[in-house]
Parts: structure tokens; C-alpha cells; sequence
């Protein structure tokens, strides 16, 4: 009968389906990483510096890796959200304080979206009036008409425009060379501007929402134990390819805005702005549109991620399978953080804005070290995590990995706090002299 | 009534009116009696745990625990698995309201005080899931408790009778001992149930699963997405799911077998009935995107020359499930395939009527290698319920039901 398959051929396919149904929460993640605030952060890195910060990309990826790795596995084998663990771990009180700071942090990370759409769609020439809200609307009806795979392969799809940068990188002609030496060469300045920009790097890529984000995408999903490895390829790519975009970024700027004396951006605009003269406007225009294309990516995934995490940690119903009178706190949390999020960057001007950005990224900074530390406990639990616990290996890693992190978030949030920075500048002068 | 977080770190005084320690957790040994609380857990101030029996209470208040013993008769706690523990075991955890049909978290445990001659008892009565309970949580220890349960009567009270609530306890062992069961979910509607295991941890699907009767269990997973479907088939003894998939319709089997782990899929069919085992086969055979794919092999057929005794006799004969069959099928020489006769017809004709003065012409059919959408298009165009498929050479194969064409339609949007 011609109607039967070869044994062969549907071994094959098999494999293909099982790619298909584990890849994506990973890659989809990290990219987010990337929003409105990374690719600031990156640009400001290059303009700033040129190529001398491209060796942290590195270390960043190994952590990034380190931690992303170990809520994808907590996601596959306990089948259970970090909220609900967390929640069923420690209590109601610990559980409430995570997610009333989380949904502080995230709604300041929702400003600061709607801020690289309007900064981003600037450039290209609309006005931020007619941009932030058609962008809001597009981000509300996409999560709240679409199904879970449509939005699925709607994000798998902006994924790929994050091509715009290496394009855009390429485009302003930079010396390959010095910038592949400097990736692999670390070389340090010591001042406090240099110091605070690494801090700032951490802090923009390992979030605390893209853990809680993560581990439920992986649940959702239901990835079994057995293709765990797989689950675990797709947020090591993820994360390499995070950064490898971050890397692009930053050679952009470094190139021209850095290479041309420009020095500050205030916002990724601005590097798009510069990137004109001496790049042309091919590649303004295709980093502009990558920034729109992140800030509408991370806009339509971080509402979601927020309104999910905190009704399942407090136990209200939740999901976009769900009518919205059956899950209302759900839908008015995701509905208010979009609305909230997009009336604030158009009733604020640019100025007033910086400072909400600003605290959220604080506030990041002083979630983060929580998170992690009830991540590391949680992994550790042999009748939760069973024999996929960590092992002491991993464990000294993973726990060096936050302790760095935590030890760096914490200097980056007493910095951003103290005009002049002058403490750290004092302390790094007298480290140099011991 | 009283709540446990009222009562959570409340001091204990023994017969000298003395502090023992605090409460620390509640205990119901399920044995005895299943809603009565028969011991208590103090902390004392060196951290040791105690182990107060009921009997050894006298009053209880929100604001402290009499016992009626010294202290030197209160025993330590030796922990126990067979204890349903309160704080460990119900608050915070997620429990199943078999009545509403839900998955909830446990905000809170509402007790009865109940005082009898110079003793105290206390008696679960519901679990607090609403925000008043959230309040309670939240505040406990941080204002007056009486100022607390003004407080909290500002909002709104949701609580799930303990009748209502399901415990769910991954350990097989464990819930012997703890008295719990999942009989009560095999009573549900399977969509709901599909509903429910969706919403637990991959331990507790499992386990769920694994109680639940193979035919329960089989109604459930076909309702379940199929990523989960797999999962939980791979994750159960072979045999068990073997016998699962062998209550399944053979279309739906077919479809489960095909994503399951080639492997896995070989060892599952081996273990089935060997009747089952070959009808799922055959449709294995066919493309997931064709009719033949989508098609079950359970339909009713008689001979074209058959009257309507012999179609009835035939559904009487009929194994599979009959709320899926709307005509009876009539097939020529080589089985090719004749004609169809909706039921209604055959149920107001004489017994001695041709069934083929019965047909309906022309006959409607496709063929098993015609893509999914064609088959959706037959089904738009001729209103259908069911379609029965062919091969080339016309011979009766199988047939395609309403409730799978609608699966195709809305998978694609």
C-alpha cells in the first residue's frame, strides 16, 4: 500500500515533531532580553566605550546560560510554574512581596517598551502619538484574540528580524578584527563610568521576570524529562544568540557614534540617529526598525508574563484560555499594565520618563538577588527535583554565578542611588594602588 | 469558627499556666477520623517540637491554647508520614474543588470550635480560597487579630466545604493512608477532568491518572492537548497505558500512538488486546493529514442486499461506541462500498424493508488518501455527521466523524 510510511521516514519526522514542541521557549525568552532597555544599554556601551566592554558579553552569556538553564529544568520535571513552587515553598507573605515588587518592576520595564516603540517609530518618521497606541492595541488583541501558537510563531517571527542589527552592523563598516580581539581580550578601565555600564550590562540581560517567564513557557509547553536536553539546547542558542546581537549592537555604535566622538545617548534613538551619517540611512533605518520590532516583541510578552505569574502565585485564575469573566483579575492585570504602560509614555515627556525606567531598573536590581536565591533552594530539593537536582558542581557554579550577580546588582543599585558615584570611583582607585 | 492563621503561632500554656511554645502546625490522623484534629504541634522556645493530643486541650481561642496537663506529659513529635498535616499538607497547596470543578490554591483552613465537658475539639470545615483569606495571611502578626477579622469581613469570603475538597497526594502510599481518594473525579464530565489534570504539576497528573479506572482515563486524555497526552502516556507503566489506549476510539488511539516515541508507541501496541492492537495498526498506516488519518475503523456495516432486521441485528452486534454511529453502511461484493441508511430511517421501517430503498443517494464518500481539507469542504457542503472513507478501489474503510472535522477547522485558526 502506498498510503504506509517507511519506518525510517517516520522516525525522521518524529524527531522533527519533537524539535518543533521543544524549541521556542528559549530562544523566545532571551531574545525579550533584548528590549527596549538591552539594546539602550548596548548602544550606550559602544558609543561610550567602542569595543573595549565587548569582552563581558561572555562571562554574561556563561551566567545568563547558568541561571536560564536551571528554571528550564525546574519547568520540565516539576510541571509546575517558579511562582507556584515558590508559593507552595515559602508561604503566602513571601509570595505576595515577590509579586507586588515584580509587577512594580515590570510595569517600570513596560514604560520603558513603550518608550523604544515611540523612540524607535520617531526615527522612522511617525509620530508617538499615533505609534504607542496602535502598538498597545496591536500587543492587547494579539494575546487576548490569538491562540497560544499563533502567538507562538507570531514571537518565532520576530525573533528573526533581530537580523536588522548584524545588517545594521555591517552597514557602518567596523574594523572586525579589533572587535573580535577585544571580545576575547578583556581589557578593564578603571573609573566608575566603565564600572556601572558593566553593572549595567548584567542587569539588562539577567532579569528577573525571564525566569518566572521561562520555567512557565516550559511548563506550557508540557516538555517532557526525556527531551530535556533538547529544552536545554534551545536556551543555550537562545541565550548565545542574545548576545551574539548584543555583540552587534554594540560593534554599531561603537564604530560610528564612539568612533566619531559623538559619546552620549540618551536613548536608542539617538543610535539610530547617529548611526545616519556615517553609516547611511539603510542601516539608521534598519536599526530603528529593530528596536520597534523588539520593544513591540518584549511589550506583548511582558504584561503576559507579568498578569500570569502574579495570579498564579496568589491563586486567581489565569490564562489567555480562559473568558474574562472567568479569569478577571488575569485580564484586568494584563489589560491595565498595556494601558497604564502606553498613557505614560504618552502624557510624559521624554525627561519624566527616564526616572520611571530608572527606578524599575533598580527595583530589578534588588528583586534579582531574591529570585535567585529562592531558585537555588528550590533546584536543590531532592523530593521536588528528585535526581535532577544540582550537582555540587553545578551548585558551586550556579551559586558563584548569583553571588556575583547579586554582589554587582547590588554595587549598581547603590550607584544609581549616589550622585557622582564618587564611592566606587574612591574604592576602584585604591584597589589599583594595593 | 476559627481560621488556622489565627491560631498559627499562638502561645501555649500548660495546666500551671505556664508557656509551652507556640502552635506550629495541626495534625488529622485520617484513621481516626477525618475531620477532627487530633493533635497539635507546639515549637517550643528551645525549637523543640511537641506533640499536644486533643485530649489534652481545654479551651481554644485566637488568642491562646489552654491544655489542661503539665508539661512534662506532653510528648515530643515523631513525624508521620500517614498525618494529614495542615500547614504542610493543605495550606498553600493546591487542592481540587470537585463541585466547581476547579484547581485551587489554599489561601486558608476554617475550623468549628467545638467545647465539649471541659475539652476542646476542632473540626475542619471548609478551605478559604478568596481574598479575605489572602488578607488574613498577609496581615497575621502585623495587626490585632480582632482588628484583623474586621478587616478582612471587608472582603470578599470564598470557601470550598471540605466535602467538596479533593487533596491531591502524588504518593501512592501515602494516600492509602491519608484516606484520600480520586473516585470522586471519575464522576465528572472527562472535558472537565481534562480541564483539572491540566492544571497540576507533572507529579500529580501522573498520579491522578494513574488512580483513575482505564476507561475514565482514557475518556480524559482524549480530551487533554496532545504534548500533555504523550507525556502522561510515556510517563506510566507501559501496561497501564497500554490498557488506556485501548479504551480510546482506534482513530483517537491511532492519533495518540503516532506522537507518542516510536519506541514507546511499538511497546504500548504489543501490550494491548490483540483485536485493538490490529484495528489501530491499519489506521496507523495512513498520513495524519489525509481522511484516512482522521478516520475511525468502529462503524456498522451490512450487506447491500440486507433488510432492516439485519442492519438492526447488526447494531445490536456492534462493540464500539454507538453514540458515534448515524447510518448503517451497505457494502457490495469486494466490500466495496454501496450505499449508507441514516438510522432514523431504519428505526420507522418495517422490518422487511430493502435497506437499499432506504439509502440515500448519491452516496457521499472520499477517498483515504484525500487531504484533511477536502474532507472539511465534504462535510461544509453536505451538512454531514459522518463521511465514510474508501480506497482506490472503492472498498469500505473506515469513517470520519463531525466531532474530528471540527478539530481539523479549529486547529487551523
Amino acid at each position: 500500500m502506498k498510503l504506509l510510511k517507511s519506518p525510517r521516514l517516520r522516525r525522521l519526522r518524529f524527531n522533527l515533531v519533537i524539535f518543533m514542541a521543544v524549541i521556542g521557549p528559549g530562544i523566545i525568552t532571551a531574545n525579550v532580553d533584548n528590549d527596549a532597555g538591552g539594546i539602550l544599554t548596548y548602544s550606550q556601551a559602544g558609543a561610550q566605550f567602542g569595543f573595549s566592554l565587548l569582552w563581558t558579553l561572555i562571562p554574561i552569556t556563561v551566567a545568563l546560560i547558568v541561571v536560564q538553564e536551571m528554571v528550564a529544568r525546574m519547568g520540565v520535571v516539576t510541571g509546575k510554574g517558579l511562582a507556584d513552587l515558590i508559593r507552595e515553598e515559602f508561604g503566602l507573605r513571601a509570595t505576595f512581596i515577590l509579586m507586588t515588587l515584580l509587577l512594580i518592576v515590570d510595569f517600570g520595564n513596560t514604560v520603558s517598551e513603550f518608550a523604544g516603540l515611540a523612540s524607535g517609530m520617531g526615527v522612522l518618521g511617525v509620530s508617538r502619538y499615533l505609534a504607542v497606541p496602535a502598538g498597545a492595541f496591536v500587543v492587547w488583541a494579539l494575546v487576548v484574540r490569538g491562540t497560544y501558537r499563533l502567538v507562538e510563531k507570531v514571537f518565532l517571527i520576530a525573533c528573526v528580524f533581530y537580523i536588522a542589527y548584524p545588517i545594521s552592523c555591517y552597514l557602518a563598516h567596523p574594523d572586525w578584527t579589533a572587535a573580535l580581539v577585544k571580545t576575547i581580550k578583556p581589557s578593564v578601565q578603571f573609573n566608575s563610568e566603565y564600572f556601572v555600564m558593566v553593572l549595567g550590562l548584567i542587569g539588562t540581560t539577567i532579569a528577573p521576570w525571564m525566569q518566572f517567564y521561562l520555567q512557565s513557557a516550559v511548563v506550557e509547553k508540557g516538555i517532557k524529562v526525556k527531551n530535556y536536553v533538547l529544552s536545554k539546547w534551545d536556551v543555550i542558542i537562545g541565550c548565545i544568540l542574545t548576545d551574539v546581537v548584543a555583540f552587534f549592537i554594540v560593534v554599531a555604535c561603537a564604530a560610528t557614534v564612539y568612533a566619531s566622538g559623538y559619546g552620549k545617548i540618551k536613548t536608542a534613538g539617538d543610535a539610530a540617529l547617529a548611526l545616519r551619517p556615517l553609516a547611511g540611512p539603510a542601516a539608521s533605518w534598519l536599526f530603528a526598525f529593530g528596536l520597534v520590532n523588539a520593544s513591540l516583541f518584549s511589550a506583548s510578552i511582558l504584561p503576559l508574563a507579568t498578569a500570569y505569574y502574579v495570579c498564579e502565585g496568589l491563586g486567581f485564575e489565569s490564562g489567555i484560555n480562559k473568558r474574562f469573566n472567568e479569569a478577571p483579575a488575569f485580564y484586568w492585570l494584563y489589560t491595565s499594565l498595556i494601558v497604564l504602560g502606553a498613557l505614560t509614555v504618552i502624557v510624559l515627556n521624554e525627561s519624566k520618563q527616564v526616572p520611571v525606567i530608572l527606578m524599575s531598573q533598580v527595583a530589578n536590581g534588588i528583586l534579582l538577588p531574591f529570585v535567585l536565591i529562592f531558585m537555588l533552594r528550590l533546584i536543590n530539593r531532592k523530593d521536588l527535583m528528585g535526581e535532577y537536582c544540582n550537582t555540587k558542581t553545578f551548585n558551586s557554579i550556579a551559586w558563584a554565578t548569583c553571588g556575583i550577580i547579586i554582589a554587582l546588582t547590588a554595587m549598581s543599585a547603590v550607584a544609581n542611588f549616589l550622585p557622582g558615584r564618587i564611592p566606587i570611583a574612591g574604592f576602584l582607585h585604591w584597589l589599583r594602588w594595593r | 469558627m476559627i481560621y488556622f492563621t489565627e491560631l498559627d503561632r499562638t502561645p501555649v500554656f500548660d495546666a500551671k499556666g505556664e508557656l509551652l511554645g507556640h502552635l506550629s502546625d495541626m495534625v488529622v490522623d485520617a484513621s481516626r477520623d477525618p475531620l477532627q484534629v487530633s493533635a497539635y504541634l507546639i515549637e517550643t522556645p528551645q525549637k523543640d517540637v511537641l506533640s499536644l493530643t486533643h485530649e489534652q486541650v481545654q479551651a481554644i481561642s485566637i488568642q491562646q491554647i489552654q491544655t489542661g496537663v503539665p508539661t512534662g506529659s506532653v510528648r515530643p513529635y515523631a513525624p508521620d508520614e500517614g498525618l494529614l498535616h495542615v500547614r504542610k499538607d493543605i495550606l498553600d497547596q493546591q487542592i481540587i474543588d470537585v463541585n466547581n470543578r476547579k484547581v485551587v490554591r489554599v489561601n486558608d483552613v476554617d475550623f468549628d470550635i467545638q467545647p465539649t465537658n471541659g475539652r476542646t475539639a476542632l473540626r475542619i470545615l471548609a478551605v478559604n480560597v478568596g481574598m479575605a483569606g489572602i488578607v488574613r495571611r498577609l496581615f497575621q502578626g502585623v495587626v490585632a487579630k480582632r482588628m484583623l477579622r474586621f478587616f478582612a469581613s471587608l472582603f470578599p469570603v470564598r470557601t470550598i466545604p471540605w466535602e467538596f475538597v479533593n487533596l491531591i497526594e502524588s504518593d501512592p502510599a501515602r494516600r492509602v493512608k491519608l484516606r484520600i481518594s480520586f473516585d470522586r473525579l471519575a464522576r465528572l464530565h472527562p472535558a472537565d477532568l481534562a480541564d483539572i489534570i491540566e492544571e497540576l504539576g507533572r507529579d500529580e497528573q501522573k498520579a491522578v491518572i494513574e488512580s483513575l479506572d482505564d476507561e475514565t482515563a482514557a475518556h480524559a486524555l482524549s480530551e487533554v492537548p496532545s504534548e500533555l497526552q504523550t507525556a502522561l502516556l510515556e510517563s506510566i507503566p507501559t501496561e497501564k497505558a497500554a490498557d488506556i489506549v485501548e479504551e480510546m476510539p482506534p482513530d483517537e488511539a491511532a492519533d495518540v500512538l503516532q506522537k507518542l516515541e516510536p519506541e514507546t508507541s511499538a511497546e504500548v501496541l504489543a501490550d494491548m488486546g490483540k483485536e485493538e492492537a490490529s484495528e489501530v495498526r491499519e489506521l496507523l498506516g495512513f498520513e495524519e493529514r489525509t481522511a484516512g488519518g482522521l478516520m475511525s475503523t468502529e462503524f456498522v456495516f451490512v450487506g447491500e442486499k440486507a433488510q432492516v432486521e439485519g442492519a438492526i441485528e447488526a447494531l445490536r452486534n456492534f462493540e464500539g461506541e454507538l453514540e458515534a454511529i448515524h447510518f448503517v453502511y451497505l457494502i457490495g461484493d469486494s466490500t466495496a462500498l454501496t450505499g449508507s441508511v441514516p438510522l432514523a430511517r431504519i428505526l420507522l421501517a418495517d422490518p422487511k424493508t430493502e435497506l437499499r430503498d432506504l439509502a440515500i443517494k448519491p452516496v457521499i464518500s472520499v477517498e483515504a488518501n484525500a487531504d484533511k481539507a477536502e474532507v472539511v469542504e465534504l462535510f461544509h457542503k453536505y451538512n454531514l455527521l459522518t463521511l465514510p472513507v474508501v480506497d482506490d478501489q472503492g472498498r469500505l474503510l473506515g469513517m470520519v466523524t463531525a466531532d474530528d472535522v471540527l478539530e481539523v477547522v479549529l486547529d487551523r485558526k
